[in-house]
């Protein structure tokens, strides 16, 4: 679906991430494989190290210590927050919405709208459209967009196929209105039919958990895990990325009549460097103009991988300068949708450590 | 074909690989080395293949008359 917005800018980031860092090799031992096999894992995928929250730490923990910061620091203040969206797939209670836990206790004010989202890793996108679309009413101004997602605590320790991979985070991007006349031209698309590419089987609904649902199962290569447990079809995901984004990004660029070396950076979300490899070389984009570093130093935080990305590795040149960029993100629903826009001068674009 | 045994065998790390030879028998088969020949017949076949149709493969031969049939 073709979406187009007006006026609108992201004017702040903020990466929240767990300081407890855990490296590959650590967790070597909990896998069914050798070590010459994991190793050759660890190579091809660009696994090293990973961020993991401490046992019971939950996405409301991360998202008020990232905007108690932000007040202290004068870059945000209570009273100008009209909107605060949650987008999770890890809330602190099903009920209420975690993002009215978040504006109780901040001690934000009445007279706004909080939002939670139940998306991954598509969801830094879907937020900002959700932002955008906020901001058409005049009595909105400031939108809070929070990313955030523990689900470490969902996979497996015995899974070589998730576990190495995963990693938890928080990020907090501020969206405002602008008078500058700028486009953001963004596209989205969905496919609940693949809806098992990704999942975490019990614990709703559908399937509660049970003692039942915790029992570790073997599966045919060899991973442990429960139907609790977050499960990825890891070559039904590959062949979904690889199939669908290139075309979707094809028609964005064109849509917009900028061409694909006109952008500074296609800023992506980050399964792991294989995938953006194999992403970028089908795009025909230089690999350097689509980092893929996030995994390999703090894990894939599902909707708070692109503002990770962002705040790692160009937060100080987005300070200063404004850039052309290509954002996209992709995965769980199936979900895929991606936004061309430029970016700069940013008040803040930063990462802490929580 | 040649050039799809010599890509096989590199996957496989191994120096020759044989049209009969059974997938499952190499040292190095494994989710990875499946992932990666997904990765190679999308790359190099223009093909999609998922990791049943080639474990259903079986072997070398097999998994080369998978891709032809999928290039049509």
């Amino acid at each position: 679906m073709d979406l187009l917005f007006k006026n609108k800018k992201i004017t702040g980031i903020l990466t929240v991430l767990p300081s407890r860092e855990v490296h590959f090799e650590e967790e070597m031992g909990n896998y069914n494989f050798s070590t010459a096999k994991s190793l050759k894992l660890k190579m091809a995928m660009g696994y090293n190290k990973h961020r993991i929250v401490d046992e019971g730490v939950c996405v409301s923990d991360l998202c008020c210590h990232g905007l108690e910061h932000l007040f202290q620091q004068g870059k945000l203040k209570r009273e100008d927050i009209d909107a605060l969206i949650l987008v999770t797939q890890s809330p602190d209670y099903f009920m209420p919405p975690t993002s009215n836990v978040i504006q109780g206790k901040m001690g934000l004010k009445q007279d706004m709208i909080c939002m939670d989202i139940n998306q991954g890793c598509a969801g830094f996108v879907l937020g900002l459209i959700q932002a955008f679309m906020l901001l058409e009413q005049p009595t909105v101004r400031k939108v809070v967009l929070l990313n955030a997602d523990v689900l470490s605590r969902k996979v497996s320790k015995r899974d070589r196929n998730s576990n190495p991979l995963i990693g938890d985070g928080a990020s907090i991007t501020i969206v405002e209105r602008t008078e500058e006349n700028s486009t953001i031209w963004g596209t989205i698309k969905m496919d609940g039919s693949r809806a098992d590419a990704l999942m975490i089987p019990a614990g709703g609904f559908r399937q509660p958990s049970t003692s039942e649902t915790a029992e570790m199962h073997e599966d045919i290569n060899g991973n442990f895990r429960s139907l609790d447990n977050l499960v990825m079809k890891g070559d039904e995901v590959f062949n979904f990325v690889q199939v669908e984004v290139p075309p979707m990004i094809d028609e964005l660029l064109e849509r917009a009549s900028v061409e694909k070396n006109r952008v500074d950076y296609y800023m992506f979300h980050q399964p792991n460097r294989f995938m953006l490899q194999k992403l970028a070389d089908k795009l025909e984009i230089p690999r350097e103009k689509m980092p893929n570093n996030i995994v390999e130093n703090f894990g894939n935080s599902s909707g708070a991988t692109i503002p990770t990305n962002i705040t790692f590795n160009i937060g100080e040149k987005l300070e200063k300068q404004e850039m052309q960029l290509c954002l996209s993100g992709f995965g769980v629903g199936l979900t895929w949708a991606a936004l061309l826009l430029r970016m700069g001068k940013l008040d803040f674009c930063q990462t802490i450590n929580f | 074909m040649e050039n799809f045994l010599e890509q096989i065998a590199e996957l496989l790390e191994v120096d020759v690989v044989n049209e009969a030879d059974e997938l499952k028998s190499f040292e190095a088969w494994d989710s990875l080395t499946i992932l990666s020949i997904i990765a190679m017949a999308n790359e190099n076949y223009g093909v999609v293949l998922n990791a049943a149709e080639i474990n259903g493969a079986n072997t070398i031969a097999g998994l080369w008359s998978l891709i032809e049939s999928k290039k049509a």
